[in-house]
């Protein structure tokens, strides 16, 4: 799965810190989201889309090796 | 984060203070230091046998508590320190926690197996008072490894 959080981090300028806390997760976790290290639940997905006031299909794509794992 | 069976974080800091006495009093007792007289106490016991004596059931015994003790605290404070939660506990921490407990159970019986084929008699009694203890053990020190593996990250990305 690709991600593009640090691109919507940018467009609203905050620390992987400060989207940590507005979604409720240790930075430890944006950090290997954001580095494809770990997949979000559904519930921290849609609560990340939030704060980026985006949909999570902006955020997370699927890529075709999804399909063989 | 809702989650099941974990206990506060304020308990890792008492885990602490359990076990590293706990330790204390286990190496003393490895070591084959003379046991303090004062840990000498009647206890109640279901089922005893003294070293070559009878077997005793429901009844009370003569004991020295410092292994009793030993062991109890070890466990408690292994207990606390491995199952309270993080400060912040996600879902991904609980993931860190969930394999590393699949981890250790793992190592904890593969070396059981080795010391079942190789270990024998009497010192094979030893390896079954450690492996009391190594599977909290082996937990406790691959999830801390792996989380202080991820905090090193975030301060080298800084």
């Amino acid at each position: 799965m690709k991600n593009s959080i640090k691109v919507e981090r940018a467009k609203i300028n905050i620390t992987q810190a400060q989207l940590a806390l507005l979604a409720q997760v240790s930075r430890q976790t944006i950090n290997a989201i954001e580095l494809g290290k770990y997949n979000p639940s559904t519930i921290l997905a849609l609560k990340m889309a939030k704060v980026f006031n985006a949909r999570v299909e902006d955020i997370f794509q699927l890529e075709e090796a999804d399909w063989n794992s | 984060m809702k989650t099941k069976y974990l206990i506060p974080n304020r308990f890792r800091k008492i885990g602490w203070l359990l076990f590293l006495p706990g330790l204390l009093l286990g190496l003393w007792y490895l070591l084959g230091q003379s046991a303090p007289a004062f840990f000498d106490a009647k206890v109640f016991a279901v089922a005893g046998q003294p070293f070559l004596g009878k077997t005793v059931r429901f009844s009370f015994i003569e004991n020295n508590l410092l292994d009793e003790l030993a062991g109890l605290l070890i466990i408690l404070g292994a207990l606390m320190i491995a199952f309270s939660k993080e400060k912040t506990e996600d879902e991904f921490i609980t993931r860190i926690r969930m394999e590393s407990l699949v981890w250790a159970t793992y190592v904890n019986y593969f070396i059981l197996l080795l010391a079942i084929v190789f270990i024998y008699d009497m010192i094979f009694l030893w390896v079954l008072v450690f492996n009391m203890f190594t599977i909290l053990f082996f937990f406790m020190v691959r999830y801390h490894w792996v989380l202080y593996k991820t905090k090193k990250q975030l301060r080298d990305e800084e």
